[in-house]
């Protein structure tokens, strides 16, 4: 252990004076939000108190964590123009990144293991091939960029030795806007990538399933669950989990018949614990939980709910109505941690 | 440890309080629960109904006699069919009462197992169980209005459909009421123990959101399936067609919503117009099958429909939403 602690010490005193996420109240999640017009980013307590929030400068979406430092890259919603490193120990922005010209961030990021390099899941503008932007996290600067393997690439996962899996989620938006233009044709897929950035495997879904987009990552096992968005007919159910580890094919689960309009064809996040994966739809207003084997284990009711993150033996959420929620196990009700002024948006990104 | 910029959740208390002017309670008194007890009220008629036509008949059947008896009980749950939040979300127990669409026949496939299989599985307990696609008033739609004669004797399975019918129609009417029910959490929102209404705002955005869906839902499916595209119309996909209750169960839906509206708001005049317009327009439609998508001339007044429905949902939300203190979802209306 000491070795790890000399190594994070190092890390950590590489810019900063030595400070860790400790130093800001050992968050748990970051979390994006509206408050009246305002779009700040929250470092929320396991008991969904706010440790701090940072002003940013149009809604977010997703975060990244530094491994070690208190250093958190706040994600603006896709088609993005802004990434913002923001200090959380004083609220100051470290950093802006703006993506090369003809990039566009599309939501998501995230460290390497040693917190040495930031990873942008982002788009060529025209077209919306998809790039992972790569940045050393000294200075912030643009040392590269890996190809995704598809289009509209969304939420990625670092596996524990250190391989990339990318969420092609498929679909081609206008540059100047969030339309989508390729809904007939689009194909989404789950790419590997290596630590240094070569494409091993894609995997996709059968082809009547083109118009179901792969867009966010949990880990689990050796690969990842997925949560699913339907860009087909309302009326058609599909799947909208599913796991995939890499050298197997994706395997996709079913809701129960009395639940297959559940989540009107939309999972907005997704999170792993205990044995269990929650997917939540803030458009059915629910979060599922299945097993790890894809049994349906409970549906929770909340308006606009979307944000999921592991907490104890289940789950927290967040909604847009201002509410954060534990789910004690599968079976458990709701319960509410703390209700306020802040719209929560999609996400609540883990810390450590 | 920093704090600079301290944030309170008691904002919340400040913010919370909603709307004065709506009257919450004129909804749930006058049109949810009084729907419940009707549609309660139906499908109990129903049961003895059929029970009485099987004591009479000594276990034969003649489904063509259960047909108004049938027909009362669909009119009543389209009254409520667009309330979709409490009991009715349950266990899929709305969708077990009416499952629709089903473009993948998942319900004629779990009815034909039924229908072949183990006599067992028609005892309440056991049917309570079975698939939600194959029960309620789809499944007794195509017993009571066979496309072609059934593989085998359709009696004991229509007898067990309408007693199930029945019996999840009165689970719903006591999920409604009394002290522990689900009006009684709507009234009380923003009460402590209340953890599904934090807020008077919450209850109400919670009833606005049912109305906006059930104008939606008729615009985009009850309509729009069987519009389809323009030059690909898709007859076959219109709702109830063996009954020829198409146009009819849209425009029971369509009245009321409005009742709830007008109980809701009554000062929303120009939404109450809105869905007057399309109201009419429905009861014009001489469409039991809304076979008329096909037809180009029909099909025009079919689309007339449309239109004002979907005009009647954008004049709710510019008109009542600030009025209610409410809007569309922060998550749920934009993709991520």
């Amino acid at each position: 252990m000491a070795t790890r602690r000399g190594f994070l010490a190092g890390l950590a005193s590489l810019s900063l004076p030595g400070l860790g996420w400790a130093d800001v109240g050992s968050p748990a999640w970051l979390a994006a939000g509206k408050e009246g017009e305002d779009y700040v980013l929250h470092g929320l307590r396991s008991d969904g108190e706010s440790l701090f929030s940072i002003p940013l400068p149009a809604r977010g979406h997703a975060a990244a964590a530094h491994p070690a430092r208190p250093e958190a890259v706040a994600f603006a919603r896709r088609p993005g123009v802004f990434a913002i490193v923001l200090d959380c120990f004083t609220g100051a922005i470290r950093h802006r990144l703006t993506p090369p010209e003809g990039r566009q961030f599309n939501g998501h990021g995230a460290f390497s293991a040693d917190g040495a390099l930031l990873m942008t899941s982002e788009v060529v503008a025209e077209g919306s091939e998809g790039r992972i932007g790569i940045w050393e996290t000294e200075t912030y600067r643009r040392i590269g960029e890996w190809q995704t393997g598809g289009i509209g690439p969304h939420d990625m996962k670092r596996l524990a030795d250190g391989r990339l899996i990318v969420a092609n989620g498929g679909i081609q938006t206008d540059p100047s806007d969030r339309s989508t233009l390729n809904l007939d044709t689009m194909r989404s897929n789950l790419a590997l990538l290596s630590p240094e950035g070569e494409i091993l495997e894609i995997a996709e879904l059968e082809p009547e399933l083109h118009q179901n987009s792969l867009r966010h990552l949990a880990l689990v096992g050796e690969g990842v669950a997925v949560a699913l968005q339907w860009q087909g007919e309302l009326s058609d159910p599909v799947p909208l989990l599913a796991r995939w580890e890499p050298g197997r094919a994706i395997t996709l689960f079913e809701a129960a018949p009395e639940e297959i309009y559940t989540m009107k064809g939309y999972a907005g996040s997704i999170a792993a614990n205990q044995g269990m994966i929650a997917i939540s739809s803030p458009r059915g207003g629910a979060v599922m939980v299945f097993g790890e084997d894809g049994t349906p284990l409970a549906t929770h009711r909340r308006a606009d709910i979307c944000g999921l993150a592991a907490l104890d033996q289940g789950f927290v959420a967040s909604d847009g109505g201002g509410g954060i929620w534990a789910l004690g196990g599968a079976q458990a009700p709701l319960r509410a941690l703390r209700h306020g002024a802040t719209s929560w948006d999609n996400h609540m990104v883990p810390i450590g | 440890m920093s704090r600079f910029r301290p944030f309170g959740f008691a904002l919340a208390l400040i913010c919370g309080t909603g709307p004065a002017m709506a009257d919450l309670k004129q909804a749930v008194d006058a049109v949810m629960l009084p729907g419940f007890a009707t549609f309660a009220k139906a499908t109990a008629a129903l049961e003895t109904q059929t029970e009485s036509h099987f004591t009479e008949t000594g276990g034969q059947c003649d489904p063509t006699t259960l047909r108004p008896a049938f027909n009362k009980a669909f009119d009543a749950w389209m009254a409520l069919s667009w309330l979709h939040f409490g009991p009715s979300e349950e266990g899929g127990t709305a969708l077990a009462i009416r499952f629709w669409p089903d473009p993948k026949g998942l319900g004629a496939k779990a009815q034909r197992g039924l229908l072949l299989g183990d006599p067992a599985s028609l005892e309440p307990e056991l049917f309570a169980k079975q698939s939600v696609a194959a029960r309620g008033l789809t499944g007794l739609e195509r017993l009571l209005y066979p496309g072609e004669p059934p593989g085998a004797d359709p009696c004991p399975l229509l007898r067990a459909t309408v007693k199930d019918l029945a019996r999840l129609a009165s689970v719903l009417d006591a999920g409604w009421t009394g002290d522990q029910g689900f009006a009684q959490l709507l009234l009380s929102a923003g009460s402590d123990g209340n953890t599904r209404f934090l807020t008077r705002t919450e209850a109400m955005q919670a009833v606005f959101t049912q109305l906006m869906g059930g104008l939606e839902f008729i615009a985009d499916q009850r309509l729009g399936r069987p519009l389809g595209e323009e030059d690909k119309p898709r007859p076959e996909r219109a709702e109830a067609r063996a009954s020829g209750r198409a146009t009819r169960n849209f425009l029971l839906e369509l009245q009321a919503i409005r009742r709830l509206t007008a109980a809701l708001e009554p000062d929303a005049a120009g939404t109450i117009a809105a869905m007057d317009r399309a109201i009419v327009a429905a009861g014009k439609l001489d469409e039991p099958q809304l076979a008329g998508v096909s037809d180009p001339e029909r099909r025009e007044k079919i689309l007339e429909v449309q239109r004002l429905v979907r005009s009647a949902r954008t004049i709710a939300l510019s008109e009542m939403a600030p009025v209610l203190g409410v809007g569309l979802g922060f998550n749920s209306q934009d993709g991520d």
